[in-house]
């Protein structure tokens, strides 16, 4: 194994936000955050709003000072401006000064990023061409639509070459074209060997596009792994849409049932394979008919809801 | 880190400039012409001091409003509309940002000023008056007035909203052209408490008057150059601390 530093490492991160007018309210956002991304892997950090994704990525890139805990990029802490040379960030909403053009606003980022001259006229010249934005170049950013924005913002991110890529929700706000056209220059950097950690609650394209995920929920790690790895670890369970009984007639049968839906003459439920079997038998006992028994695909969306469920989000974190 | 310094204050250059800060040398150089016609028919002997007094005025106040307006609500402005975060996020401090946003401003405040001593200048020409020494101090060391108040306003921007910030630098504009009145009023109290706390005003509150050569410059009075030298080593002395201050205050705030 190689000793060079993790591209990000996280040990017993806590951040606290002190609101209110003589700061005496306390909202916890994150509570003993431990993680780490390998690196050339893209990490997708997962959970519904007030989960803590942002507060973590801001302490990253010293954007908020954890309260406990420590944070490092490249093996050294966040707060150290050089630990930010090798790093690229996309905010979530980003907002890129509207009176500078788009190439304008991705020079300022590199010359920011320690490029000058002919090679900074390069770089920009080549990354506007790959985030598709050389025919806009030259239009002030105010007039962008929110998908041409979210192009400059990633081109600002990537025009130093980074080795390690923050993006925050890229894709939120973004049409089904926009998203994708985002996926695949995540994709792209990627091949180029880019660590990504991607933080997003649109679970499709963590399935998409990451390697290995966590899961936060009320600012706690609750589960992290690799998506397949998370997905498989399920116990496997078996569906089944029986035809000519009602759902209370199907729980009546009293087998247990981990999902149920009844949508016109159809029920559909899940169940473990053993019960299934019997499930099977008693359903036909009944009089009624099972027009499908399948495995059931256990997605990593499903994974989310019971992982969120189980840890009884609050919105907006823990209030004391 | 000179580079880096340079793309952040020319950036802030070009921001000014694109939000047409044009309109307010335009607006000057308007004011300076209107009054040139009143002037010309009012005045006989005091022509040349009235010319100066209004013009030097007229430039002093125009930009202390600029002053104001563009650094008290700089860095609000930011993080309002979350620009910052592009910016705070990349390999630089958050000390060097601010002090490049900061030569920004001074750079905006300091072309403005060379355009409209051109005009003021030229129009001494049309009248027939030549441009002095004194005048050129004073111009000159408006430019130091203006660093004092630049700083004050992004010390005040580094931990404030927009409207406090600008209603207390206006503040601090007017107490520190007052500061030597203070003093003096306090120094006449029979009260100890009084004069204690007039001192310490006065010692704590910038001395703009200090500053102010625009008086002498009407009179046609050349301050010597040492004290010209050590009100602008005043300026900058205290500015520097200023700026120290807003540069700790920035350093711990969270971009939330």
């Amino acid at each position: 194994m190689s000793d060079a530093p993790l591209p990000i490492e996280t040990r017993e991160l806590s951040k606290t936000y002190r609101l209110g007018f003589f700061m005496n309210r306390k909202v916890r956002a994150l509570q003993g955050v431990s993680l780490s991304v390998r690196p050339g892997e893209v990490y997708g950090l997962l959970g519904p709003n007030g989960a803590g994704k942002s507060t973590t990525i801001k302490i990253l890139m010293n954007l908020v000072q954890a309260s406990s805990g420590e944070a490092r990029l490249f093996g050294q802490p966040s707060q150290d401006c050089a630990a930010r040379q090798e790093v690229g960030f996309l905010p979530e909403n980003p907002a890129p000064y509207e009176y500078l053009s788009g190439a304008e606003f991705v020079r300022l980022a590199g010359s920011l990023g320690g490029l000058f001259g002919r090679e900074l006229d390069r770089r920009v010249a080549e990354t506007l061409g790959e985030v598709g934005m050389e025919h806009a170049a030259s239009l002030p950013i105010r007039r962008y639509s929110k998908g041409m924005i979210q192009r400059i913002g990633l081109a600002q991110a990537i025009v130093t070459r980074p080795k390690l890529l923050i993006l925050d929700e890229p894709t939120s706000g973004l049409d089904p074209v926009g998203r994708r056209q985002m996926r695949d220059l995540v994709s792209a950097e990627r091949a180029r060997g880019t660590t990504v950690l991607f933080c997003t609650h649109i679970i499709p394209d963590v399935e998409a596009l990451c390697d290995r995920v966590a899961v936060l929920v009320s600012g706690k790690l609750v589960k992290e792994g690799s998506v397949r790895d998370l997905v498989t670890s399920q116990v496997p369970l078996v569906e089944l849409v029986i035809e000519g009984l009602g759902l209370s007639q199907v729980r009546a049968l009293g087998e247990p049932l981990q999902f149920e839906q009844e949508i016109g003459q159809r029920v559909t439920v899940r169940t473990d394979d053993a019960a299934g079997q019997r499930l099977l038998r008693a359903v036909l006992s009944a009089g009624g008919r099972v027009a499908q028994l399948s495995p059931a695909r256990f997605s990593l969306e499903d994974l989310f809801m019971e992982t969120v469920a189980g840890a009884k989000q609050k919105v907006g974190g823990e209030i004391n | 880190m000179i580079r880096v310094f340079a793309s952040l204050a020319w950036n802030g250059f070009r921001e000014a400039r694109r939000n047409r800060v044009s309109v307010v040398i335009a607006a000057f150089t308007l004011a300076l012409v209107g009054a040139s016609a009143v002037m010309a028919d009012v005045t006989v002997y005091t022509m040349r001091r009235v010319v100066t007094d209004f013009g030097l005025g007229a430039m002093a106040i125009l930009l202390s409003v600029m002053a104001i307006f563009l650094s008290s609500g700089l860095l609000t402005r930011e993080i309002e509309r979350r620009t910052i975060f592009l910016m705070v996020s990349r390999p630089v401090s958050r000390g060097l940002f601010l002090v490049s946003r900061l030569a920004g401003n001074m750079l905006t405040l300091g072309a403005m000023l060379l355009v409209m001593s051109a005009v003021f200048f030229l129009q001494l020409i049309v009248f027939g008056i030549s441009p002095s020494a004194p005048q050129l101090i004073a111009a000159g060391v408006l430019w130091f007035e203006l660093l004092v108040l630049t700083s004050f306003g992004f010390l005040m921007s580094s931990f404030s909203g927009q409207v406090t910030s600008s209603v207390v630098t206006v503040g601090m504009f007017f107490a520190g052209h007052l500061a030597n009145d203070m003093y003096e009023l306090s120094a006449r109290s029979k009260s100890e408490v009084v004069r204690a706390a007039g001192k310490a005003v006065y010692y704590l509150l910038p001395n703009l008057e200090r500053l102010n050569y625009r008086g002498a410059a009407a009179y046609e009075v050349t301050p010597p150059l040492g004290e010209v030298f050590q009100s602008a080593l005043y300026s900058v002395g205290y500015s520097t601390v200023l700026v120290a201050l807003a540069i700790l205050l920035f350093n711990r705030r969270d971009f939330r």
